[in-house]
Formats: structure tokens, sequence, C-alpha cells
């Protein structure tokens, strides 16, 4: 079995799927190492599809703009996956006047930085999507985002890769990491010892501990993300919808089921026995929340819900790209749960940095090492 | 959240005898099912169970149910329907669909009770409307009185393919054909003889090539095969039918337990994925119990047993009863649940070819193959004797544990024994005054009285009959042997419906005394 | 199960089958052809298989389906179907209406 290779990714998500992809189209060698049995196991199958540029921090701001730009419109063709990627735009709803603030604070800022993002009220939403109710009574609208499947998108990803020569292994968590004379050098799992110049951890929540055993801390916390999906219904509409205190998010899928995502308020508090698992008050909350905005929806029928851990940072930003202080080593993660639609642009762009030492995108801002105390 | 003792998941066999040991016990026990009706797969089976008094022989499957409903009752057990336990939560919480709402639980134990759903094969055509399981076929006709088609092919030769086969022609659907890929019938040689000897071909060593339709299907082909199951060219036949009904094994419906973290493991033995257990129940979770055929495919006898089982470990564990008293409740079980895995179908023989019966008496080839007993097999058996005047013929020729035969007989003359799988012997000198109780108390409908020479050329023959129209005294018809080919001209000397005899009428016919020892059935014409 | 599974190792050309337009998973209307040909693509797990293709994600999640697929992925990988881990099970056990899931009936209290 192949234990050295030019870089060694750590996690089987679709940040890790996505670098070794763009990686193996420039030529470079890629052992990609998965803990659990399945690619895709984490945050990268659980995520709610959201393809969007609003409601994000500006720092991220750049990177998936780029993305949508230049990635996400031929990423099916480019994967031969269908990726189901649409971009009919985002629907931020409030109800209240303190959501129009939330929302307007957003709006603004993002607009600082280039994005096509404006508040409408509720009239206009309405005339975009006549399905919601009348307690919506404003919006941010952003005609640029959108959504895809992140099922087919992160196994794309994996199945080109591993077209390309990358080399998978599921079942080998990494225990440790090691510096060999100042630079990293050995990825440890319980099986083997791997080997490689270049070495990237992008494990989600599993991230810490790893880059733990060579003296680095990103500082991480666990949130449960809770989801549920309705049998197929006929089409609706197209946009991505969510909401000022993202009480629910959601679009409907070309197979014609709801896929949303929600909270009970209680998510820091839930456990997991074994396999992240719902708590039995969220889905009827979110059911509730989804009728207020959607009574049309009241008979469409649940098939399932999941949850997924998100890897939560004290800023709501990643931390991504090189640490200076360790050659060679690279981190992506702590997505706070939106991670996908920037992945294609993430991938990318940390392939060009392992092997150019440059970006076309500035990521000062998501370095790890950013976190300061208050005074 | 409103808390029970225990809350039970299915109201089938193993469910509701779970509810009722528990309720015995002094536990507040809640019952949910999903269905309308109470009794799972019970209130489908019309036939006569098999096994000893304690197991409820010679009771059919949906008075079984009654009378376990009735016992719930009795006891104080809340059998809740209409009510779907949609999701088994951590720290044993249940949520309920009932209505147009959904109701949170918590039970200090649980027993998860849901049983299995069927599985499927697949060929060419098998998603066409008209291929269905036997067991939905089963629902259609006995639970619904609707009839599932005119023509049907069974596939699987097991005891849900025979019995089901049975049922569908006393529905009145024409079976055309059995049909099994494996080498041998899969499920007890009585059940099949009945099937037989209405005429139904077995087609052993044959599967499925295709079903034919555009709507749905209008015929089938099948083909035999060899030891590796390929087919073999030049062996298709080719079969009219409006219904295939696949009775291919069932699957346990583990979901439940899975959700709430139980660990589960791959079993082919007990039909899949079931949950990790010791003997009485107890999974990986503290507090969640299973039963039935949830933890492994079994049958609605051992079911119940286990279903007890449950119930009395659940009580343990919330400290109702002590260990000392479970041990000793447990081992009586144990006991039980042993006598029911014995004779040529216990679960530690399943694979294995067996060619003699514990009696040292070979078994019959023919039955295995073909369904029933060739006329040159029948007399190697303890059961068939030959003497003057009317006497019990009793054509049980396979161990399985049975033994209503011997106690119906008031005078002696069939004897069975301490051992339940032993086969049963016509007693010698014993007197016979034809009552018919033998008849009808056989559940796999495999006694016959039988008065070889009437002294004018003919004989008669009492057999079994449970089909509708009753004939009527005098109808002229057509004698069939084993094989269910007609063998001789026969006429209905008498109808006998009994209170006694439970619904299974005695139908005696006479026929010429030379086919007294192989017409088995009657068929008017 | 965990246990190590190298993606790269040599699980043969896929070569077309003469059944290979038969459906397999009836409400998703998913061909024996197309789990073959993931099991080629990479998808060697029956979750991956799941995720990529929707099987087992109709509405009788996986319970007629299921059996036939770990049977056809299995025999893809040259494996025993026990040694496939099924795919997680998850509430709610039967489809139920939104209107439903969210009424939840009220709490009985003891203390009034």
């Amino acid at each position: 079995m192949k234990t050295k290779a030019e870089v060694i990714i750590i996690g089987g998500g679709i940040i890790g799927c996505a670098t070794a992809y763009y990686l193996a189209k420039m030529g470079i060698e890629v052992i990609v190492l998965e803990g659990s049995d399945h690619i895709g196991n984490g945050g990268s199958s659980r995520n709610g599809g959201g393809v969007r540029q609003s409601g994000r921090d500006v720092r991220e701001l750049p990177l998936v703009m780029y993305g949508i730009r230049n990635l996400w419109p031929t990423l099916s063709e480019e994967l031969e996956v269908d990726c189901e990627y649409h971009q009919d735009g985002n629907l931020r709803l409030g109800k209240t006047e303190k959501h129009r603030e939330i929302l307007t604070r957003l709006a603004d800022s993002a607009r600082n930085v280039g994005l096509d993002v404006r508040m409408i009220d509720g009239d206009e939403v309405r005339a975009i999507n006549p399905y919601l109710s009348d307690e919506v009574i404003c919006a941010s609208w952003c005609p640029t985002d959108g959504h895809a499947n992140p099922l087919t998108t992160t196994l794309g990803y994996y199945k080109m890769a591993r077209r390309l020569g990358v080399t998978f292994i599921t079942g080998e968590p990494v225990t440790e990491l090691r510096v060999i004379k100042g630079k990293i050098r050995q990825v440890i799992t319980p099986n083997h010892v791997y080997e490689g110049e270049n070495v990237l951890v992008a494990a989600g929540l599993d991230s810490r501990e790893i880059l733990t055993t060579v003296g680095i801390d990103i500082p991480m916390t666990n949130s449960l993300l809770e989801c549920l999906v309705t049998e197929a219904q006929p089409h609706m509409f197209d946009q991505m919808l969510g909401t000022a205190e993202a009480d629910f998010y959601g679009h409907q899928t070309k197979h014609g089921s709801f896929v949303f995502g929600g909270s009970s308020g209680l998510e820091r508090y839930n456990k997991d026995n074994g396999t992240p698992v719902n708590s039995s008050k969220t889905a009827p909350c979110i059911c509730r929340g989804i009728m207020k905005y959607f009574p049309d929806l009241a008979n469409a029928k649940i098939v399932r819900t999941w949850a997924g851990w998100m890897d939560a940072s004290s800023d709501g930003v990643p931390s991504l790209g090189t640490v200076d202080e360790i050659p060679g080593l690279y981190v992506a993660c702590a997505f706070n749960g939106h991670g996908f639609g920037i992945a294609p642009a993430v991938g990318e762009q940390l392939a060009k940095l392992i092997v150019t030492g440059k970006t076309d995108v500035d990521l000062g801002e998501l370095h790890y090492d950013r976190y300061k105390a208050k005074i | 959240m409103k808390r029970y003792d225990l809350i039970i998941v299915g109201a089938g066999p193993s469910g509701l005898s779970a509810g009722i040991e528990a309720a015995k016990r002094g536990l507040k026990v809640a019952i949910f099912d999903e269905n309308e009706k109470p009794g799972g797969q019970l209130f489908k089976q019309i036939h006569k169970f098999f096994g000893s008094k304690e197991h409820r022989a010679k009771v059919r499957g949906f008075v079984i149910g009654q009378q376990l409903l009735d016992e719930a009752d009795e006891a104080g057990v809340e059998v809740v329907l209409n009510a779907t336990v949609i999701g088994l939560y951590q720290d044993k919480e249940v949520v309920v669909k009932r209505g147009n709402e959904i109701e949170h639980f918590k039970g200090n134990a649980i027993v998860i009770a849901t049983g299995a759903a069927e599985n499927m094969v697949t060929f060419p055509g098998w998603t066409l409307p008209g291929v269905i399981g036997a067991g939905a076929a089963q629902t259609m006709m006995n639970l619904h009185g609707v009839l599932p088609g005119k023509k049907v092919l069974m596939l699987g030769s097991g005891n849900v393919g025979l019995v089901v086969s049975f049922q569908l022609e006393q529905c009145g659907c024409e079976v055309v054909a059995l049909v099994d890929a494996a080498p041998r019938v899969g499920g007890y040689g009585v059940h099949a003889a009945k099937v037989a000897r209405t005429g139904v071909p077995f087609y052993l060593s044959h599967t499925i090539v295709k079903a034919e339709g555009e709507e749905c299907v209008t015929g089938v082909t099948i083909a035999e095969v060899d030891s590796k199951f390929q087919f073999i060219p030049g062996t298709e036949k080719h079969f009219d039918v409006d219904t295939i009904c696949l009775a291919v094994g069932l699957s346990p419906m583990s979901q439940l337990l899975k959700m709430a973290g139980c660990k589960m493991e791959d079993n082919p033995k007990r039909g899949g994925q079931v949950p990790i257990c010791d003997e009485y129940g107890r999974t990986s979770l503290p507090g969640v119990f299973v039963a039935g055929d949830v933890s492994g495919i079994e049958e609605a006898s051992s079911a119940m047993i286990e279903g007890r089982m449950a119930g009395i470990a659940a009580a343990e564990y919330l400290g109702y009863i002590e260990k000392k008293d479970l041990d000793t409740e447990l081992a009586a079980l144990d006991l039980a649940l042993d006598g029911l895995r014995q004779g040529m179908f216990a679960p530690k023989n399943r694979g294995k070819a067996i060619e003699q019966t514990e009696e040292g008496i070979a078994i019959s080839q023919n039955l295995l193959l073909h369904g029933y007993v060739a006329d040159e097999e029948i007399d190697r058996f303890p059961g068939v004797t030959h003497r003057s005047g009317v006497h019990p013929v009793i054509e049980c020729t396979q161990n399985i544990p049975c033994n209503p035969c011997q106690d119906a007989c008031k005078k002696g003359c069939i004897s069975i024994g301490a051992n339940i799988t032993s086969l049963p012997i016509a007693v010698e000198g014993a007197d016979c005054i034809n009552c018919g109780m033998c008849v009808a108390s056989c559940s796999g409908q495999a006694i016959f009285l039988v008065d070889e020479d009437c002294g004018d050329g003919t004989a008669t023959v009492t057999l079994p009959y449970e089909f509708l129209p009753l004939p009527e005294e005098g109808t002229k018809g057509k004698g069939l042997g084993r094989d269910g080919k007609v063998i001789c001209d026969a006429e209905v000397v008498s109808v006998k419906s009994l209170k006694a005899f439970d619904k299974t009428s005695l139908l005696t016919m006479r026929v010429p005394k030379e086919y007294a020892t192989k017409a088995r059935f009657f068929k008017a014409v | 199960m965990n246990s190590v599974n190298d993606r790269s190792r040599d699980i043969g050309p896929f070569v077309p089958g003469p059944d290979d337009d038969m459906l397999i998973c009836r409400c998703e209307e998913i061909t024996k052809g197309e789990i073959r040909m993931a099991v080629h693509d990479g998808m060697w797990t029956l979750t991956e298989i799941r995720r990529y293709l929707r099987t087992g994600m109709g509405l009788c999640q996986g319970q007629t389906c299921s059996r036939l697929v770990k049977g056809i992925v299995a025999r893809e990988l040259g494996i025993s179907p026990a040694e496939l881990e099924p795919a997680t099970s998850r509430v709610p056990m039967r489809p139920i209406e939104m209107k439903i899931f969210a009424n939840e009936a009220p709490d009985e209290r003891e203390d009034g």
C-alpha cells in the first residue's frame, strides 16, 4: 500500500477531496486519509446545501465569490456528476423589525465588499416566491446565491480525484503528526506511518486534536446541526432560503424533496450516541418554523431527519492556509457549518498555495493564528 | 413527559406476550402498534398451529391472537392502536404518531417487538403490478377480503409459501405452480402435501426467468437451475398468471434499535441485521429488550415465548421480581422454547440434508422433491397401517414438534409419546369409533379415516376439507391422488361440520377399493 | 466496522451485464447497472452508494432495496455481503406529515 506522497491530506470531506482533486490536476501525488469508513461522512454530507455569499462574514466573502464566479458554474461538467447547482438567488427572510436590522446590517457590509445583495420588502419577496406567507415583512435578496447537492458534489470530487490517481484510504484515523528536523513529515495512524513534504489537516472537529500533537491549537467547539427532508413534491421554487435568526434554512432539490435545516435553540447542549443524532425536540420545532413561512408544505411528508456536528470557531469563520511555524503544514477547518459553498474555492486555492506558494484570493484574514484576547 | 414502566413497540404475538407477563407482575405497560388491529401476523394466520397444548397447538392463528388480546386486557395492559412509533430516542424515549399529533413518552424499560418485513428477489419484470410478497397477499385475503389475483405463481417453498398457496386456493385463486430454486421443499412436508393433493405442481430447482406484461403481470417464465443456480438452457416453462407471489424470506425490522444506538450484527442465520442480545432479549442498551422476529426470524410460537421472557426480564430489571424468580421462570420458558426447536426443522438442523427420521426411517425423497409422498413410500411410516373397518391413517412422515392427534383420540388409537417430535403411530388393536376428531385436530391435515373394504368393491376415505362451497351428499366427482392427479371416480357420502372440528369439515368419499390407499382429495365435476 | 480500506485496490474493470437495466431501488428508480458503475466510481460502502445514487432515500427508506443493493455491491467488490455495513437508520420510522410532526401533544403534568 502506498504510504509516501508529495501531499498527505487528512480528512475525506469535501475540503480534502476538492484539494486533492485540484492538486492531482496539477500532477501532484496525493494520499487522502479518512478516519471513518466513508468519504464525506462529516459536515460534507449533512449540511443544507447552501452555495451562498450573503449572510457570511466579510472575511470569507472574497473566497466564496471567487468560487461562485469561477468554479461552481462548470463544476458538474468538470466532475462528470450532477452537482445540481442552481444559481437562483437567496432570500434571507425576516418577520420582525429586529430581523430587518440584522439583515440590513449584513447586507450593507457585504455590499461594501462588492456583493450584489439588497433589502426588499414583503411584497417583493412574495413576487419572487409566491409560496411565502404574509408573516414575512422583508428579506435580503442576493441573486447570485444558490444551492447544490452536497452529497453528489463531495463524492464527485472524490471520484475524479481517485480517477486522476489520488490514493484514498478510509478507516485510517490519524493519531499523531510528527515534525522531523523542523519540517512536517509524518502522519501516524494506528496501522501505518505516512510520509509527505506537505500535510493538509482538513478533518473538521478532529483537526484540533491532530494539530495539538505538533503544538498547534485551533480553538473549536462542536455544535449540532439538525436537518430533515421531505418526500418529493411538485416543483415550487428554486431559491435558497434562510432566516434572519437562522431558525431554518433550506431549498427544494432537483428530486423535488425539500431539505431543511433548523435548530431548537438547545444545540450547544445536545449529545449523541455514537453517531450524531437529533434530539426529539428539534424536528417538531423545525416543522413549526417552516409552516409559518410555507403553509403549503403542511401536508408534505418528512421521510428522514439527521444531524451532524459543526466545527464552530469563536468568530464564525474558518482557519485556512499555511502554518508558518511548521513548514509544509496547512490547515483548513472550522467552517462553522457553511463550508460547502466555499469548498471548491478553498480546494482550488489551497492546491495553488501548496504548489506555488501563492493564491489568487488573499487568505490573510483567515489565518489560524489570528485569535487575540479582548484587551 | 408521560412515563410507563414498560413501553412495548408492536402488538404482535411477542409484544402482547411480553406485555401480559410484565403487567401480571405489577408493571404499568403500554403497547403501541401502528396497525388498526393488534395481533401482528397472527390475525392473518387462518390455519391451525402446531406444537403441543402449551404451545396452543391446533388453535387457529387468529384465535390465538384474540386469546392474547383478552389476556392483555385482563392484565391491564394499555394497547394503543393506530399509533406509529416513529422514533426511539436516547434516554429510552419514544415518539408516537397518533391521529394528527405526536406524543413523547419515556419508558423505564422498552421492548422492541416490531417483527420483520418481506424480502424481494429481482428478475426482469419484478416491478410490474402483480408481483407481491406472499405476506402481502395474505393481508389482502385474510384481513381485507380482497382477492390478490386469479392465477398465481408462488415462488418459495418454505412454510410461508406453502401455507399462503393453500390459503390462495381457499379464496378461489388458482395456484398454477409452486417454484423454488432450492433442490428440496423448505417447509413442513405436511403443508406441502396438502397443497400438492389439490393439484398444484411443484417445481424444485427452478426459479423465475422473467415476468411478462406491459402494465401488469400477464405471464411468467421459469426454468431449471443447476447446482450453481445458473439456468439450464431448454428447460423454460411458461405460465399465464396475473400474480406472482414471492415467499423468499423475511428480514427483521430493526431500524428503531439502530436509531437508538443499539449494537447490531449481520447474522444470516437470524435473517440479517439483528440486535446483539442474550437469550432473554437484553440488548447492548440497558433497559432495552427485544423479542420475536426482530431479534431473529423464527415463527409465532417461539415469538410468544421470547416475548414472555422479555416481559419477565424487564420486570426483574425494574425490581418487580427477584432474580431468583427470574431464573426459575426463564429456565422453564427456555425448556418450552427448546421443545419447539427440535426435530427436522430445528434451527440447529437448518441447511442439513436429513435422510432419516429419528426412528431410522428413510425420509420420503418424493415429498422433498415434488411435495407429496409417493405411493410406494407411504407404507414405511408407523402412522400408516392396514386393517379391516374404519381406522386412522396418519400420513405424518417428518419429525416436527407436534402432538394434538394423540390427545384427540379418546380410544388411544394414536400414540406419539413423551418426545413430541416422534412420528405418530397407529396403535394396533385400538378401537376406532370413527368420531373424526383426529382428522379435524391435525394441523397438518395429514390424518384420514379409511375403510379399505366396505364389502361391495368400494372403500371410503374421510379427509379434512377446508374449502367452500361444501359439496353435498351424493355429489359425484373424482378422487385425486397425493400428487393431485385424478385417479378414480368418487362420490360424496357425507360432509360433517361439527363445532368440535373448529371449521375443518370432514368429507367422506366412496372410491373403488383399489384406491383406498391412494385417493386423498375430492374434486367435484 | 472500521477497518482500513484502500480505495486504490484493483477490483477489475466494469463489465456490462445483461440485466444492468433492471430496477433495484423502486422508489428512486435506480438500476443495477448504475449501482455497479458507482462501485467502479469508488463508492465502496453502502452509505456512499446511498448518497451518490439515492438508493434507499425514497419513501420506504431502503426497506425493499437495501438487501438487494448490498448483494450487488458485494459481488462487484468481490467480498461477502456480511462485510458491508448497512447505512444508518433515522427517525421517522414511517413518513409523517409536517403538520403532524409539528403538533406535539401537550405535556401532562402530575402537579396539575
